[in-house]
């Protein structure tokens, strides 16, 4: 695909969704495995649970889905801003005088970091970093249509679900005429400072917009002629569930219990 | 370039070059697995009634025209689109717009609600932005407060007479830095601090994303003015459809 970016774009993910070894799971099966497994690492709040979490759900990702590492490591880069800024903030504390373990004194208060306050920093990052992974078992494996169809069938109103289905096809489309426009405006320079580039981004928005209008009334009309009468209906391929893999999953999360309990 | 597009852009240079020390960042979404269970209940329980009253009124739209759901799900395809592209910047960090406040002058604050979460379950699952926990958190902050608070600063400032542009800018502006700050108030409330409890707390995580956020707040207001201004040039009829009022 021409523009799959490195930073994890938005087709990077639905490309590796829709080629991962997993696709062929049930995707209701991944729903529960995923989100339930995000409850069991953070019900259990403690480290080994986490790292338990992360290297296992990583392992899944990376060996049966066939997602090479170096992607899936760089996808793991993609919360580290948040991770970085939210832990510093949760591990420092603000005083009027300085304490705690290491301290940096400021004209009005002082920051300082205490071993618990770092040590609780860590494991907070370390479980969020748990539950991310788990969240990337179902990002990384199931194309977003395919979650729809699950939303479908737990009843989400149908309305809804028809704006879902119509959304994730809208958004590609709009991310190509985006990019025709976006070189356009790179060949005639338009990124050629910050200024330039700024205008050529609102025009580019601007238009983007136009452009999405005018669409909309096309597949509007394209869709009325095709006997849309507000319900639209997919060909779903049907990837049954096993009951193995649900035997697996909750022997994975029995043993997670155990081992929260084991280390408390 | 206009005048006043000069102007706007050179104010924006020179914010940039201000925040050039500041790493790669996003948006504020609460990434997953941050919040304890309990918090994304309850969040999602406070954001429950205002995406009910956001369905209603998608629901009442739809009964009147048919076509507006390939519209409503266009705008919210464009919503996604701007909060996923690269802004520029001088740094060459990454960072994104909300859109929340551009969209919800556009689309109103109720249709945006409700396509809202449909956008942040989409920019959780195909960017990795945000989480399906903290789903409830994120939408009541970005998808709720950020643009009622933008719908209604943009009200005012049009009661007030207050020039268009900069009505647009402290629309967009404002909504962005009141996300930042509902933001931090969920994380506050999840970690108080050891000592002064969670008015501390507040101040530190304000005081940690406030070198990305300030000025992204600002280029964001920046931004969606240059996006206005290129609408009203082209787009008025299209502007006119969607029900976005000409002051």
């Amino acid at each position: 695909m021409a523009h799959t970016h490195k930073h994890a774009g938005v087709r990077a993910i639905d490309a590796f969704a829709y080629a991962s070894g997993l696709n062929g799971w049930n995707p209701t099966f991944k729903v529960v495995l995923s989100v339930g497994t995000i409850l069991v690492c953070l019900a259990a709040d403690c480290v080994p649970v986490s790292l338990a979490v992360i290297l296992s759900m990583g392992a899944l990702i990376v060996r049966r889905g066939g997602l090479p590492l170096h992607d899936y490591i760089g996808l793991l880069g993609v919360p580290l801003a948040f991770l970085l800024l939210s832990g510093a903030a949760v591990a420092a504390q603000i005083t009027s005088g300085p304490t705690g373990d290491w301290n940096l004194v400021l004209p009005w208060f002082s920051v300082c970091v205490t071993r618990a306050s770092l040590r609780f920093a860590l494991g907070l990052t370390l479980k969020a970093l748990g539950a991310v992974s788990a969240m990337y078992l179902l990002a990384l494996s199931t194309p977003a249509g395919e979650l729809t169809s699950v939303l479908r069938r737990a009843h989400l109103p149908g309305i809804l679900v028809e704006l879902m289905y119509l959304i994730y096809r809208f958004i590609f489309i709009l991310l190509d005429t985006h990019a025709r426009m976006k070189d356009a405006a790179e060949s005639r320079l338009g990124d050629r400072d910050f200024r330039t580039a700024c205008r050529s981004f609102g025009q580019t928005a601007g238009n983007l917009l136009l452009i999405a209008l005018k669409k909309s009334g096309a597949y509007y009309d394209a869709m009325t002629a095709r006997c849309y009468d507000g319900g639209l209906a997919f060909w779903e391929e049907e990837k049954p569930f096993r009951p193995v893999q649900a035997a697996a999953a909750l022997a994975y999360w029995a043993a997670l219990v155990v081992l929260a309990l084991a280390v408390r | 370039m206009t005048k006043k597009e000069r102007k706007l852009v050179s104010l924006a240079v020179s914010l940039a070059l201000a925040a050039g020390t500041v790493p790669a960042a996003g948006a504020m979404h609460i990434m997953e697995g941050y919040l304890p269970p309990m918090m994304c209940a309850v969040w999602g329980v406070i954001a429950l009634p205002f995406l009910i009253a956001g369905f209603f009124s998608i629901k009442r739209t739809l009964a009147h025209d048919r076509r507006a759901i390939t519209l409503l799900a266009m705008s919210a395809a464009f919503i996604f689109v701007i909060s996923s592209l690269k802004i520029p910047s001088v740094t060459g960090s990454c960072s994104h717009m909300t859109g929340t406040g551009l969209g919800a002058m556009l689309f109103g604050p109720s249709a945006v609600s409700i396509l809202g979460v449909i956008v942040l379950l989409f920019q959780a699952i195909l960017l990795a932005h945000g989480g399906l926990t903290t789903l409830g958190a994120n939408t009541f902050s970005m998808a709720v407060a950020g643009p009622f608070v933008s719908y209604g600063i943009y009200k005012l400032c049009q009661k007030l007479k207050v020039n268009r542009h900069v009505s647009i800018f402290l629309a967009a502006c404002l909504g962005d830095l009141l996300t930042y700050c509902v933001t931090s108030f969920q994380l506050a409330l999840a970690y108080p601090a050891a000592e002064g409890g969670m008015a501390v707390s507040v101040v530190k995580f304000l005081g940690v994303f406030a070198p990305t956020q300030l000025p992204l707040a600002v280029l964001e207001g920046i931004l969606t003015v240059i996006v206005m201004i290129a609408l009203e040039s082209y787009a008025r009829p299209e502007l006119r459809a969607l029900g976005f009022e000409e002051g």
